[in-house]
């Protein structure tokens, strides 16, 4: 179901980004404030949720099973590394309770689009795990990393939030030991219940965040509202790891983005992306001291939607 | 695999409850800010959240009913509540027949001919499994219909109960569940006592139904006022800020 917005609210946005000063306060570069809780499934290997502002709410949840290696079809030097990888598989949905516009049939496309945006940035070695580490017999056996996201409640910019959100459940993820026996030229795998012992993902501090810049006339606005993102002309997507090197790049919306404006973007993005990084590195590291606070992101103990 | 022992010599089951308890609840409404109302809700291990939009114009036209409001019910499955990762479609036949389920035991509950040719959507999110589906959902649609104000005669509480040999127990779990003993699903309104659905998939004594029933049915009883509690502090909250 399409939605749409009004001559006279674009053109109010559209003054508001010009003057830096958006409807609900924020400066054209402001975040809203974020807050993360991790280990919410007891199900998963693990998972975070994350909410932004009053609105955007995201579940990522983390499973680690084996799987069968994949290399099939590969050229014989892309194959015989790949026989040595392991693999991490994602999926984005947009539950219909976060938002009417995603029931029905109505999110499917737009589920497809983000798991695509996704896999391109989480399957392969710009994502910063160690693939290696995950193969437990090399052309046969690995462990597959299963990323779920379920978004909950919808109020602009899920994009950002999915990768954040991802980022703190991989952090948050153990992984079992495994034990590799052969038996009668047959390899037995055990894997072991400590849970002591299991360790987290090697390279998790590698793995990439996003920010979405959304052009709004001839300027340009983080974390954006939705009815910011109806104004939108284009929208740019940069992934970037801590290393500061750049992991991906999408441009989707209708519009389109001249030259000599994109290195000024790609520039922005940087600039932010390096501090939502440290905050959010700080943050994690305080979680098991139970509550934290850095810059915008806080990490609470809320129990699910604070329920009692 | 080696069968279970359910129940114990001394009474207590698998997860350490006694016979006839039932598993910690907790729930709240309004948690969701998009939706006209909703509600999470968690019992032991099944989490779910439910969200309700409406009365509203329905998205197909083939959907209004000319003296009535449509009620549907979609019910989706995280692909990581289960034990091990599954993706089910929307139109897996069992996710089909719950909401079904759902949808029948709210229709001559909610006051639909007040709302002709319009459409109340009842959206129902199950995060975390571990058995008593149709219950949870059940019990988490109620809390986000009456937090979206759409009138409803009571509230529809349910509950599940089972027979391991001849001892009758209460809200089984997925382990429970999965073994050979009988469950009977019941919702009730807790004001009239009417009973709005029944289940059962397997076989049970006609001379043990009754006990297992009444238990069912005293379950129900008590969801009611863990659930009218939640609702009523939620309401006190929300009026005091008015103030």
């Amino acid at each position: 179901m399409q939605t749409l917005i009004s001559h006279s609210e674009r053109d109010y946005i559209l003054r508001g980004v010009e003057s830096n000063l958006r409807a609900d306060g924020r400066g054209r570069l402001d975040y809203r404030q974020v807050t993360f809780e991790t280990g919410v499934i007891s199900q998963c290997s693990g998972s975070a949720r994350c909410r932004l502002g009053e609105g955007t709410d995201v579940l990522v949840g983390v499973k680690v099973e084996i799987g069968q290696i994949e290399f099939d079809g590969a050229e014989e030097v892309v194959g015989s590394k790949k026989a040595k990888w392991g693999r991490v598989v994602c999926n984005v949905e947009c539950s219909p309770i976060a938002s009417r516009q995603f029931a029905g049939r109505g999110a499917e496309d737009y589920n497809n689009e983000l798991t695509q945006i996704m896999e391109l940035i989480f399957n392969g070695p710009q994502a910063g795990i160690d693939l290696e580490k995950l193969c437990i017999v090399p052309g046969d056996k690995c462990w597959v990393v299963y990323v779920d996201a379920l978004v909950l409640d919808y109020a602009g910019n899920i994009l950002d939030t999915i990768f954040l959100t991802t980022r703190a459940a991989l952090y948050n993820t153990r992984v079992p030991k495994t034990v590799v026996q052969e038996v009668e030229g047959m390899m037995e795998i055990e894997v072991l219940d400590d849970v002591q012992e299991a360790e987290r993902i090697v390279g998790w501090e590698q793995i990439p965040i996003a920010v979405t810049l959304n052009k709004i006339g001839s300027r340009h606005v983080i974390d954006a509202t939705p009815l910011e993102e109806l104004a939108t002309e284009a929208k740019l997507l940069v992934s970037v790891n801590k290393r500061g090197k750049i992991c991906g790049i999408q441009k989707s919306g209708e519009g389109s983005i001249e030259p000599s404006l994109l290195n000024e973007m790609i520039q922005k993005i940087l600039e932010a992306l390096d501090v939502r990084l440290q905050q959010e590195e700080e943050v994690l590291a305080n979680s098991s001291r139970g509550g934290a606070e850095v810059g915008q992101i806080n990490i609470q103990k809320l129990g699910f939607f604070a329920a009692t | 695999m080696s069968r279970q022992e359910l129940l114990n010599p001394g009474g207590l089951r698998i997860d350490g409850r006694r016979a006839t308890e039932l598993r910690k609840i907790k729930c709240k409404p309004s948690v969701l800010r998009q939706a006209d109302g909703s509600a999470y809700i968690e019992q032991g291990n099944t989490k779910c959240l439910a969200a309700v939009y409406g009365p509203r114009e329905p998205r197909l036209k083939s959907q209004i009913i000319h003296d009535k409001a449509n009620i549907n019910v979609e019910l989706s499955y995280a692909p990581f509540s289960t034990s091990e990762r599954k993706r089910r479609a929307k139109t897996d036949k069992r996710i089909l027949e719950i909401a079904s389920a759902v949808k029948q035991t709210f229709e001559p509950v909610i006051l639909a001919n007040l709302f002709p040719r319009s459409q109340i959507d009842i959206y129902l999110q199950i995060l975390q499994f571990d058995g008593g589906t149709v219950q949870i959902c059940i019990n988490a649609a109620t809390m986000a219909l009456i937090d979206a104000g759409v009138p409803m005669r009571d509230y529809v509480c349910a509950c599940t109960a089972g027979c391991f040999d001849k001892q009758p127990v209460l809200d089984l779990n997925n382990t429970e569940e999965s073994s050979d003993s009988p469950e009977l699903t019941v919702a009730i309104l807790p004001r009239s006592g009417k009973v709005t659905l029944l289940q059962m998939e397997s076989r049970l004594h006609v001379e043990k139904f009754e006990s297992v029933m009444n238990l069912a049915t005293e379950g129900c009883k008590a969801i009611y006022k863990i659930l009218d509690k939640s609702i009523r502090d939620n309401m006190k909250d929300a009026t005091s800020n008015m103030i």
